[in-house]
């Protein structure tokens, strides 16, 4: 098994009734409990929005940011188990922000052999 | 320890956004005047928002509901400390907000258990404002205390969202010129406003146990929510008077048929055919309780003769041995109380059982102004096939089933009236 981080942006949630928020959270629970289930879901946190950008040949650039658009903005993340870059993507499909306009990055671990 | 009969409907959780959207809302708009009761909804919503978006990846906390207030409460100071114009504050907490001492004691006070509920108490009130309709008051109390979106308030009643945007906007336009904050009237203002309050109740409870909305959960959580409510009502010393003691007794009593009132598939079943083993003896204990309070004082209002009435149907074993003798007298006193069309109705259909089919036929051509309600022909139609009025029943089930505008009220009709066709 390779490790998988996909990564959450976007979804555009803000008009949802509070009864439509809590089905919507809901679902992830039941994704995230799927996933566990089925020994894929190793770990998964939230970022705070905002954070900082430094840049610079010193790093002696820091910046608020990055401001990107609502859509672009990480949520947060999630480790999960699969056995190939494309088992991970078809994982991830039963992300439930997607009808939303979330989007999920899929990206392979890098496993350093010794 | 008072007996709680809303988790017998739903576990909190369920509703936990919802709930403590109510919740917030009260508080914060106690807090900073109707005036801004705008900033009261965003900061209940942005709240909720920031839920959904930690909770979906690190999971539901173990104290969602502290979580929440938390987070509220530190987005209410946050509001007033960037505030630049004060003046729009409730002059009543003006001062202690306005100052970087006060700040957070002051607006932390809000947000205890005891304050929530005292808040939630008064939002009741302020929604339940004499001036306006009773229509605007229960949409209020459902966008605000309830936390239901103005499209899911048009859903339950079948009605445009439009329509309930504009019927909530001009009914906090009111609320605006007239109250700084909700509060409780105190002495003889009281009981006038307990009286709407408690009326705006029954409406919400029967919006969802009378309406035509299909969907059975919309309507089971307007019940739940009319009786969340009054049980708030019951906890305050001048709010529990025998009234609403009786009310809430009459919502346990009828919630306690919830289930047994339609098959698996949806269709209704009429009293006559529901499986009374289904009726839930928890809620129709707990009815019992809260009619026990009603009874102290001597006080009868209309709530207590239709709570004795749902309290003689439960007590029933079968429909057989239902009291009609008992529950015809009832419903006179309660049409005498306060007469319309529609307690007239329910008396005939009791006098039609007490009596024999002909009472209620007699008194059922006494009523006006129902013609348009499919209850009335339907209720015509059953009593004239009894009597072997075979023709005239017909014409009235075809009545009833071009009035209805639930299918599950017009298969119910459909089955009744192929059942006189056959005989």
């Amino acid at each position: 098994m390779e490790k998988f981080m996909l990564i959450f942006q976007g979804g555009q949630l803000d008009n949802l009734s509070p009864e439509e928020m809590q089905a919507q959270l809901g679902k992830w629970m039941v994704w995230i409990d799927k996933l566990a289930k089925d020994g894929r879901y190793e770990s998964g946190e939230p970022l705070i929005p905002g954070g900082k950008l430094v840049s610079g040949n010193k790093g002696q650039h820091v910046t608020d940011g990055p401001y990107t658009e609502g859509k672009e903005v990480v949520g947060g993340y999630f480790i999960i188990k699969a056995k190939d870059i494309h088992e991970a993507v078809e994982l991830s499909k039963d992300c439930p922000d997607f009808e939303f306009g979330g989007t999920v990055q899929v990206r392979q671990v890098m496993k350093m052999d010794m | 320890m008072e007996p709680n009969p809303v988790p017998v409907l739903h576990q909190t959780i369920d509703h936990l956004f919802r709930h403590e959207s109510g919740k917030m809302i009260a508080a914060l708009t106690r807090l900073l005047g109707f005036a801004q009761f705008k900033t009261a909804e965003d900061i209940a919503q942005d709240t909720l928002l920031q839920a959904l978006h930690t909770w979906k990846f690190s999971g539901i906390p173990d104290q969602p509901a502290a979580w929440l207030m938390r987070v509220a409460r530190n987005r209410a100071i946050d509001h007033l400390r960037q505030q630049k114009v004060r003046e729009k504050n409730n002059p009543a907490y003006a001062k202690q907000l306005a100052s970087e001492y006060t700040l957070s004691p002051t607006v932390n006070q809000f947000f205890t258990e005891k304050e929530m509920e005292d808040s939630m108490l008064r939002m009741i009130f302020a929604c339940c404002h004499p001036e306006l309709p009773h229509s605007a008051q229960v949409a209020l109390i459902l966008k605000t205390l309830c936390g239901l979106h103005p499209r899911e308030i048009a859903r339950a009643f079948l009605t445009q969202e439009d329509t309930i945007n504009k019927r909530i906007y001009r009914a906090l336009e009111k609320l605006r010129e007239q109250d700084k904050e909700p509060e409780v009237p105190l002495g003889s203002a009281l009981t006038v406003r307990l009286d709407t309050v408690l009326e705006s109740l029954y409406l919400l409870f029967n919006e969802g146990y009378l309406s035509e909305q299909p969907e059975q959960f919309i309507r089971e959580e307007l019940c739940a929510d009319a009786m969340r409510l009054t049980l708030i009502l019951t906890r305050n010393t001048y709010t529990s008077t025998p009234a609403t003691h009786a009310l809430l007794a009459l919502f346990c009593f009828q919630a306690s048929r919830f289930e047994a009132r339609h098959t698996e598939q949806g269709s209704i079943l009429l009293l006559e055919d529901q499986d009374r083993n289904k009726w839930n003896q928890q809620l129709i204990q707990t009815g019992n309780h809260f009619l026990h309070q009603a009874a102290e004082g001597n006080s009868l209002s209309l709530y207590h003769l239709e709570a004795s009435i749902a309290a003689l149907h439960t007590s029933a074993v079968d429909f057989s041995s239902t009291r009609w003798d008992l529950i015809q007298g009832l419903y006179r006193k309660r049409f005498e109380l306060k007469p319309s069309p529609v307690i007239a109705l329910q008396w005939a259909i009791s006098e039609g059982y007490a009596f024999g089919p002909q009472a209620a036929l007699d008194r059922l051509h006494s009523i006006t102004h129902l013609a348009q309600y499919h209850l009335y022909p339907a209720t015509l139609a059953h009593f004239y096939s009894l009597i072997g009025e075979k023709e005239k029943a017909l014409t009235a089930y075809e009545q009833a089933i071009t009035l209805t505008r639930s299918p599950f009220e017009k298969e119910l009709l459909e089955r009744k009236k192929e059942k006189v066709k056959r005989v």
